[in-house]
Parts: structure tokens; sequence; C-alpha cells
């Protein structure tokens, strides 16, 4: 028990700072790679009827049926053709699994805490964005957009409903 | 095996406040309990329970209060102690005039108890329920017992005396002052019970030991432990800063015909007892025949009751059968962690999937191959995978016995409490349902069968024998399996429902417009109950009669895709049968494509596939469209249109439309074309995805790609809204 404690901390530790950097667009993103399952190839996309056009549907995922959001579109970004590069990084984020669709995953950067700074608010107009962005992070000669996946794959509309439920 | 026996017992004891352990706890005592309820409900009726229930409710009491004194549940241990000491006295004395129903009313009484305590502990607190007041009441039932056992003149077998698992007392201190003994124990030949006089002995030795080893170990548990002591000694070793003479003033029996006291070395202690006690009995396999030791005991019932030894020695009796008698149950059925059987189930689905990439990959079209051997090995590969399938599946299936044994109780508690006198038959009780069904099942259950004793039963034995039935009610509990659906019905045979009133009651509730009650089918009468807030009751009483119920169990029931039909006639009873899948886990369905996308539709709904012409659309004005078959019109779907599918065909003539029912109502699908029929295995739709209408899981077909699974129910609904 207590052993397996400290196997855990220190699988954290080796966690800590590293984020799973890809490139969508001209910008990178970052993700802390505590969340990151695992990247898999493009795979053929059940589309499901009636939902927000990012999500893109469900994948087989080796039994466990999953869905998958473009990250491009939840940006309101202009949607590209997928290729060979485009990946599925698989997140886990509080037990929900849910693919996103990048168009190419980059590296696996350290960045120290320091080198994170919270994203300046530019008003209202830039604010679609940086509801999904809790830091910049400069490393190297790029800029990369750290996201929270929680605020990621949470859909406004979806808090209001459950927001309601609750007061039901 | 002849460590220092207090250093095994005392990491027993760290050992006592593992998980494990409490598992183990709560689950083999929730077993026994079930017996237990499962014994006293079947015997309710009968004057009295026979040797065997008695025997046997015993030992569930005695095996709870042994294995709660462990875990250090004291109240428990209390209760069921003092339940123990009735049953002893039944068993040994055997009174001719015990109250029947009050020693039932009781040990349910207890079982309550321990319910709620065990409750407690799976919900992490602490069990502090408060034991007195059955202890009291237990108490006093047993000295009147005893009274009239007085009174009659019959000798009381000896106190049944609670004895201090004998893991606990000793407890080692090293200290320099310390003497080590070898104490060596013969017994006269002809002693009783020589293994319960060796452990008095121990016994009598907790206060002056510091360390205490013995041999044999087992003489507690181990009646035959019994004969080794007599043939070949008991030994001792002991660590103790007392001297001899004491130590022989504390073990001295009249039994014993020598007792050796010697003094060893600590080393000579430390190395246990194998060489002293050599050739014990402690390397010899332990035989329990469980017949002979039936019999053994069938003997002793008969010999008259003899105060002394033969209390102890009928006690050790029973603790021996509990050992046999568990064993191979234990082997038999194991409990399993239903998550790992849910991962098991996966990876079967990846194992099928991976099946069908390399009985179909591409590589083997190459033209020229010669496949033959390939594919008889695919043929084999193919039919292990299947029965693999069946396998898992019939794991998750369980008896609805337990569900069944609830609803006995429930009969038992509610007509006693309403003062009707009511039979309970419950038929085809081992049919099996998907271990998620069964869990949906047991709450819908018990609102029938309440109303089923509350409302359906007469208030009086009179009223029903004015009608020409039985003075005692008549409930019949039956569950039959029955094309791939499990029919669950609660029958009485009771007053029924009335039209008239149901009527009424709807109508003036508003909860039917202004329709005659002409324009009501009997059915639809029937069904008024299950509208929310209906109750015909006008009294609420303890059990049912709130309004609240009939649309619960509706919900309940179709929220695992069941339905509830009624029927009744009124004077003669009623009759609710729960109609419920056999498993969510899987269905029927045949898959079908829309455009790119596969869809499945349950076998069951699906009417007829046929193909019709341009001519059998109808078109109102407002879009709506509807299909005209064999002079009847149906609401028509469109699957493309209502979901955007693109490249779907959308002339009727091209496609097939399916026709599909759900609680007699029709509508009709246009699908592209039919792909297969095939077994499904539903998962839900992840539920990042909100609810979309019309959909009801999702599946993977065999290569690997995802099929949505169309919600029958859910497409009736939303044509009917419109």
């Amino acid at each position: 028990m207590a052993e397996g404690l400290k196997e855990e901390l220190q699988e954290e530790d080796t966690q800590k700072g590293k984020f799973m950097t890809f490139q969508t667009g001209k910008e990178y993103f970052g993700i802390s790679i505590s969340y990151v399952n695992e990247i898999i190839s493009m795979q053929p996309i059940t589309a499901m009827p009636e939902v927000e056009d990012y999500i893109k549907g469900l994948i087989n995922l080796r039994g466990k049926i999953i869905p998958v959001i473009d990250v491009r579109a939840r940006f309101k970004m202009e949607p590209i053709e997928y290729n060979d590069r485009t990946c599925i990084i698989v997140i886990n984020v509080k037990t929900t699994m849910i693919g996103l669709i990048v168009e190419k995953i980059a590296e696996v950067d350290t960045i120290e805490e320091d080198d994170i700074v919270p994203p300046p608010s530019l008003g209202k107009k830039d604010k679609e964005h940086n509801k999904y962005v809790y830091g910049l992070a400069k490393t190297g000669n790029t800029v990369k957009l750290l996201l929270d996946p929680e605020k990621l794959i949470r859909d406004e509309d979806l808090e209001l409903l459950e927001e309601m439920q609750e007061e039901e | 095996m002849d460590n220092a026996i207090s250093e095994k017992e005392k990491n027993m004891a760290e050992e006592f406040n593992v998980d494990g352990m409490l598992d183990m706890f709560l689950y083999e005592s929730s077993q026994l309990l079930e017996n237990l309820e499962s014994i006293i409900l079947e015997k309710q009726d009968a004057e009295c329970f026979d040797d065997n229930d008695i025997n046997e409710i015993f030992r569930i009491m005695h095996t709870i209060k042994g294995s709660s004194g462990i875990m250090m549940y004291e109240n428990i241990t209390k209760v069921t102690h003092k339940l123990e000491d009735v049953f002893y006295y039944l068993r040994e004395s055997q009174p001719d005039n015990v109250p029947h129903m009050e020693l039932v009313e009781h040990v349910l009484a207890v079982s309550d108890f321990v319910n709620g305590e065990l409750e407690k502990i799976r919900e992490g607190s602490s069990p502090d329920g408060k034991e007195d007041k059955i202890l009291k009441d237990l108490d006093s039932f047993l000295k009147r017992l005893k009274g009239e056992i007085k009174e009659q003149g019959i000798r009381l077998p000896r106190e049944n005396k609670h004895e201090e698992p004998s893991q606990f007392y000793i407890a080692p201190m090293a200290s320099d002052e310390s003497h080590f003994y070898r104490i060596i124990i013969h017994y006269r030949n002809d002693t009783q019970m020589s293994n319960i006089r060796a452990y008095s002995a121990t016994y009598a030795l907790k206060d002056v030991a510091e360390d205490l080893l013995y041999s044999p170990e087992d003489i507690i548990s181990n009646e035959e432990s019994a004969d080794v002591i007599l043939a070949e000694g008991f030994y001792m070793l002991l660590q103790t800063k007392a001297g001899k003479e004491e130590i022989l003033q504390l073990i001295s029996s009249t039994e014993a015909e020598t007792t050796d006291i010697d003094d060893i070395t600590a080393e000579e202690f430390g190395r246990g007892l194998v060489e002293v006690a050599q050739g014990s009995s402690d390397d010899k396999p332990i035989v329990i025949d469980l017949g002979e030791e039936k019999t053994e005991e069938g003997k002793k019932k008969d010999e008259p009751v003899v105060p002394g030894d033969y209390v102890v020695k009928s006690k050790e009796t029973g603790k021996g059968k509990t050992l046999a008698k568990n064993q191979p149950k234990k082997q038999t059925i194991i409990s399993v962690n239903v998550e790992k059987m849910d991962s098991l189930m996966d990876m079967i689905g990846e194992l099928v999937i991976a099946q069908a990439v390399v009985l179909q990959n591409p590589d083997l079209k190459v033209p020229g191959l010669d496949l033959t051997n390939f594919q008889k090995a695919a043929g084999q590969l193919s039919k292990i995978t299947t029965d693999l399938q069946e396998v898992i599946m019939s794991l998750r299936m369980m008896p609805l016995t337990n569900v069944f044994q609830k609803m006995r109780r429930i009969v038992f508690d509610v007509s006693r409490k309403l003062g009707k006198d009511i039979e309970l038959e419950v038929i085809g009780e081992n049919t099996e349902v998907d271990k998620n069904i069964i869990e949906h099942v047991s709450d819908p259950l018990m609102h029938l069968v309440r109303n089923s004793v509350d409302h359906g039963i007469e208030e009086n034995a009179e009223d029903r024998i004015a009608l020409g039935k039985p003075a005692k009610g008549k409930i019949t509990l039956e569950a039959k399996n029955e094309g791939g659906k499990v029919y669950i019905s609660v029958k009485d045979d009771g007053k029924g429902l009335n039209k008239q009133k149901l009527y009424d009651k709807a109508s003036s509730n508003g909860l039917i417009g202004d329709k005659d009650i002409t324009e009501f089918e009997d059915s639809e009468i029937f069904r008024f109950i299950t509208l929310p807030g209906f109750s015909t009751k006008e009294q609420v009483t303890e059990y049912s009669g709130r309004g609240v119920g009939m649309d619960v169990v509706v919900k309940d029931i179709q929220a695992i895709g069941g339905r509830l039909d009624i029927a009744s006639k009124e004077g003669n009873g009623s009759e609710m049968t729960l109609v419920i899948p056999l498993t969510l886990a899987i269905i029927n369905g045949i898959v079908v494509q829309v455009g790119g996308s596969a869809f499945v539709i349950e076998t069951a709904s699906v009417k007829e596939f046929i193909r019709l012409g341009e001519d059998s659309v109808v078109q109102e004005p407002d879009g709506e469209e509807y299909i005209v078959i064999r002079g009847d019109c149906y609401p028509f779907v469109r699957l493309s249109d209502k979901y955007h599918i693109d490249n779907a065909i959308d002339k009727i003539d091209e496609g097939i439309v399916v026709v599909v029912e759900h609680e007699g109502k029709q509508i009709c699908i246009l699908i592209d074309k039919l792909l297969q029929e095939q077994e499904i295995v539903v998962k839900p739709i992840p539920s990042y995805i909100k609810k979309v209408q019309g959909l009801s899981g999702c599946t993977q077909l065999g290569d690997g790609s995802i099929a949505l699974i169309l919600d029958v129910a859910g497409l009736v609904e939303s044509e009917e809204r419109r």
C-alpha cells in the first residue's frame, strides 16, 4: 500500500513539468502529460448525429468506444484535411476518455513552472480562446499555449444544463 | 508450524484490520443471513423448526458470532450469541411448546439488526447499533422457555458458555527473570474431551504465561486432537516468571494422570515443540468424514441429555461439522469483482475484432493462394471465440432467488402488520437474468408485492369467504423465461381492480380529459394506475397508497427496456407482469445501412421489411409524411433527414421500409439496405456526448466499426409528440 503510494508519487514526479506538445495551424499547444493516455494514428470515425460540430464522432479504441473532438474546430479555426500526420491524442480527464484530433504531434517538452505565464486578456474578442488556455510557455523559439483539458472537454451548454438539473 | 504461536497470533491480530478480511466477513455474514432468512421464511407457517433447522440456525449464529468476535464488532457478537443460546436450548432440551411465531420474530429481529450493522460497516462507519433491547427481549424469551421447561420437570442442560476466542490471551513479554518449562500432561485413558481439558489448562496459564506453545495446536477446532492427546499426551512450552508449584497448582486436574514439568533453556524453547513432541499429530493429515460424522451426531441426538461433558462435546461437534460442510462449498463458488468481468468482456470483444481482422485480412485475397488449411484453422478459431462469448455471457447471469427471497420477507412483514393471512407461492425462482437487470428489478417488484398485499387481498377474511374464496389470501410470484424475455408476475386472488373507480379517479384528477369510460379498453383503464399522482386508496398506509409507486415502477422497468402488463378481474384478483429483457448487455439486432452509417434495430421490435413504391407515401402540406401499407397509415421517418446523413437513398422504391413497433404503436423507417442480423453487445454512448433522441447506445461490429443502436421507443415517442 505504502509502496504503491510512493511509486505513484515518483511517477507523478517524473511527469511533473512535462508537456505533450502538438501543432495545429501555426500555433503550438501543450497539454500536461499526466492527462495523456496514448497517441494513436487516425481512425475511421463514426459520425454522431445532432452533436456540436467539433465533436467528430466515435472511435473504437480496442473495444472501448470513445468520442473524438477536433481541436481546430473546438477553437473555431478553419478545418483542414486529415492526412497521415494527423493523430489522435487520447486523454483521460476525470475518468472521461476523449480523443483529440491534432494536426501533428511535436514532442514531449519539459517546461519549468517559472516559464509559464498566465495568458494576457485582451478584452472580449480573445475570450473564446483563453478559456481553454491557462498559461503561455516560452521554450526555444516558440510560444506554446498550455491547455486545460478539463475546460477543453467541458461544454458550456452542458454546464448550463447540469446547473439547471441541479436546481431542479 | 511450531514457530512461536504467540508470534503467529500477533500477526493475525494485525491482519484483522486488513480490508480483504473485512470483505470476506461482510460477504460471508450476509450469505449466512440470507440462508437464515430462507430457513425462517420457509418454516414460518410450520408448527416448529425441525432438528435440522435448529442446528443450522445455531450454526449460522455461531459462525457469525465467531467471525464478528474476531472482527471486534461487539454488539453483533452479543446479539448472535444470545440467539445462539436460545437455539442451544431448543436443541438440547427440545421443549414442546415453543411459541413458534414469537421465535420467528426474534430471529428476524436479530437478522435485521445484524444486517443493519453490516450495512453500516460496509459504508465505512462503525457498527454502533444498540443491542440492549434485542438482548433483553431474547433474555426474557429464553427465561420464559426455561420456566416452562422447569415446570415440566425436565433437567436443564448446562449454560452454553461463550468461549473467548483462544487466540488473544497470550501476550508475549520477554523478561530476564523468566523460566522456561516443558509441561507434559497425560490424561487418564477414559477422559472425555481431553482436548477441552487441555484447553482449560492453557487457559489457566494465561495469567502467568509470557509465552506459551502447545501441541497439538488445534485443540479447540479439531475434535480428533482429543485422541492424540490421550495417546501421546499434551505438550506445552511455557515461558513464565512463576514457579513450578504455582504452575502445577494452576493446571492440576482430577483427570490428569501425570503432569510433568521440566526446566528447559531459552534455546530449547526457541526451537519450539518439534523435538519435544516428536511424532505429534501436527503433520498427520486430518480426515473429516462428513457422512460418518452425521450419523454420529444422529446417534447423539437419541442419547438422553446428560449434564456435564456432553454439553461441551456436542458443541464441538457443531464446530467440526462447520469445517467439513463449508469447505467443498467454498471451492465451487467464488465471488468475482464485476469490474474484472467487465474487462474480460471488453477483451473478448477485442478478441473477436482482432479475429475478424486476421480472417478477413486483405493479404489473404492475393489470387492463387491455397487457403485450405488456413480456413480449417480459422473455422476452429471462430468456434472457440463464439463459445468464449457465450461463457462470459452466462457468467453474468444470476438466478432471481435472492430477489424472491426479499419478497417473501416483505409478504411476511406486511401481511402480519396488516393482520392479513396470506400465503405466498413462489414459482421459477431459479430463472436466470443478467446481473445488471436484477439490480433494477428488485425495487419495482417490491412495490408490486406490497401493493398486492396491501390493496389486492381483502381486509377481512369474512369478505373473502362471502365471495366463496378460501379465507387465506394467496399471492403467486412467478418467473419464467420465454422467447428472450423474462416474465415476472405478481398475482393475487384478492379484490381485483374496479374499472369504474379507476375511471372516476382518473377523470377527477384530470388525467384523461373528458372521454367516456366506454371509449377505453380494459387494459387502458388498468393502465391509469401507472399515471403519476394516481392512487385510489383513500387512506395512505405505511406501505403504499401515496400515489407514488406504480408510475415509478413503470419508469424503472422502462429504463431497462421492459414493460408492465396489467390484467385483472374484479373480485377474482389481479396479475401484474413485468416483461424484461434477459440481458441488457446483448440484444438481437438487425444491422442496417443508411448512407455511410450503420444502425442497429432490435430484432424484437421489427414488424416487417417491405419494398414500396413512391405512391405509398402521402405528404401533408406541412411536409409531414405518412406511409400507407395495406390500407393502414403509419408515420414515416427518414433517418437521413433526421440525422443529416449524406448519400442516403431518399427514393422509397430504391430503399427498404422497416416497420417497427413499440407498445402497439408502429412507425416506418426508410433504410438503404440490410446488412445482417447478429447478436449485438450494447455499449452506452459516451456520457460526454449529449443524449440524442432516438439513439439508445452503440456497438462495435465484427469489422471493428461502430454502429448506433436505434431506440425504437424513443423514435415512436418523438413521432407521437409531433
